[in-house]
């Protein structure tokens, strides 16, 4: 019965089908790209399909995403793509995970991977995305549309230690649209619209079938030596394809070292809490910590500070007008770095809002996930 | 200052320039010249493409770091960010 479903693929010299079946891949975003690439991949029989969507289906979605229907409004987008992709192909494993992959998706899982295809439709989730595949060297794929064009680039990570990450040619026109949504650096604006990018069936199912191509020559074990992007023009069908150079400025990658260690440890700060011989070494968060705020008008003495220990995302610029004197006179202190002595000395008791830990010395990127 | 001569068009081909230009500007300064000359939406980011080699140009590398030499064709290319 198996075999008779894939006898097609079979015939073709180049496909795998046993290298496909033992595949594990993940799709993050389940908009319309993802569903295209969720049914690709379904299709092809790849055997395990992690699905990642924290958001819930809208009915303007109808119109690019195969496998939602009108009553699916209202339920999460990867838990309705999950059970369409397996009523396509009942012999693989589909697993949804509703939420942000962020904090669903743990490194050492990232890792199992054959590839990771990034079908979202915002910067953030791409950079922090990238930061996962780049640490944990796992092929990341990666898509992007818009009513004309078509973006699909591979990132290969799993066989190259010297090869360009996402960031490593993002315009800085993308940082700077980024900020423009903060003030204080890290604290959302209270009310920023974001743009709305139409998009249609023709490009999302144009990128979901190049990058199920490229995830497939991974699955396949092509030897990818670059990272490469592709632009199609669907209207005109003329593409572009270029490789990208690894920048030694970039923010994404260039502290990396070659060797990187990733270990786990528990989020609570305790007196034992220790990741380096010397306390005074620096660590990095992998998200900035809302770490304290007060108002210098009501309470002048820098001692009587509110202590909070949160992610600074969780927090918008409200916070910078004082509840009492109704006044814009709130200092806020937000840092993604500290030292040992620091954080057993100021927050113990605490956890550490964050995914990670990140240590860098001559030789070796350290990675300490935090449960 | 050296200049070299290249072609700069947009990834559609409705717009382009045959142009003398400095090789100490960056990836960053000719999409921001593109943008301004040619009217392109603000709202899109860019990224610049040598279709000649086949290499993207990194926003902060000068051309003459990108190895970008007469007669090469640089493309520029919409960063998509909708999925
Ligand atoms: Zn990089």
């Amino acid at each position: 019965m198996t075999f008779e479903r894939y006898q097609r693929h079979s015939l073709i010299d180049w496909f795998a089908q046993d290298l496909v079946q033992t595949a594990k891949v993940a799709i993050i975003g389940c908009g319309a790209v993802g569903n295209e690439v969720a049914k690709n991949l379904a299709l092809l029989g790849v055997g395990s399909i992690d699905l990642y969507d924290f958001d819930t289906i809208e009915i303007h979605n109808l119109t690019r995403s195969v496998l939602f229907r009108e009553h699916d409004v209202g339920k999460n987008k990867a838990e309705v793509a999950a059970m369409r992709i397996q009523k396509l192909d009942p012999n693989i494993k589909v697993n949804y995970f509703a939420g942000d992959f962020w904090d669903l998706l743990p490194l050492d899982k990232a890792q199992n991977y054959n590839c990771i295809l990034c079908c979202v439709d915002n910067f953030e989730a791409r950079i922090k995305l990238n930061q996962i595949c780049t640490l944990t060297r796992t092929n990341l794929i990666n898509t992007g549309i818009d009513s004309k064009f078509t973006q699909v680039e591979v990132f290969p990570f799993a066989n190259n230690k010297q090869v360009a990450c996402y960031q490593c040619n993002l315009p800085n026109t993308v940082y700077e649209r980024m900020q423009a949504r903060y003030s204080c650096g890290w604290l959302k604006k209270i009310a920023v619209t974001e743009k709305k990018i139409p998009t249609t069936i023709i490009t999302s199912s144009l990128a979901a079938a190049m990058a199920t191509s490229k995830a497939l020559a991974l699955i396949n074990g092509n030897e990818f030596t670059k990272a490469e992007s592709i632009l199609i023009n669907s209207a005109t069908g003329v593409s572009s394809i270029s490789n990208f150079e690894q920048n030694n400025c970039c923010i994404g990658c260039h502290t990396t070292k070659k060797h990187i260690f990733i270990t786990k440890s528990s989020a609570n700060i305790t007196s034992k809490f220790n990741f380096s011989d010397n306390a005074k070494a620096e660590v990095n968060t992998s998200d900035p910590i809302l770490v304290s705020y007060r108002c210098v008008k009501c309470n002048p003495n820098t001692n009587d500070c509110t202590v909070v220990f949160k992610k600074a995302d969780d927090f918008d610029a409200s916070l910078t007008t004082c509840k009492q004197c109704n006044h814009d006179s709130v200092d806020v202190v937000i840092q993604d770095s500290f030292t040992t002595h620091e954080l057993i000395n100021n927050y113990a008791g605490k956890k550490i809002p964050v995914k990670f830990l990140r240590l860098e010395n001559k030789q070796q990127t350290t990675i300490i996930e935090l449960e | 200052m050296s200049n070299i001569n290249i072609i700069i068009r947009t990834a559609d081909k409705t717009r382009k320039a045959e142009l003398s230009i400095d090789l100490q500007q960056t990836g960053a300064d000719i999409i921001q010249s593109a943008v301004e000359n040619w009217s392109l939406p603000t709202d899109t980011d860019y990224s610049i493409v040598n279709t000649t080699s086949g290499t993207t140009i990194a926003p902060n590398a000068s051309l003459k770091d990108s190895a970008v030499v007469d007669g090469n064709i640089l493309e520029i290319q919409p960063v998509l960010v909708a999925g």
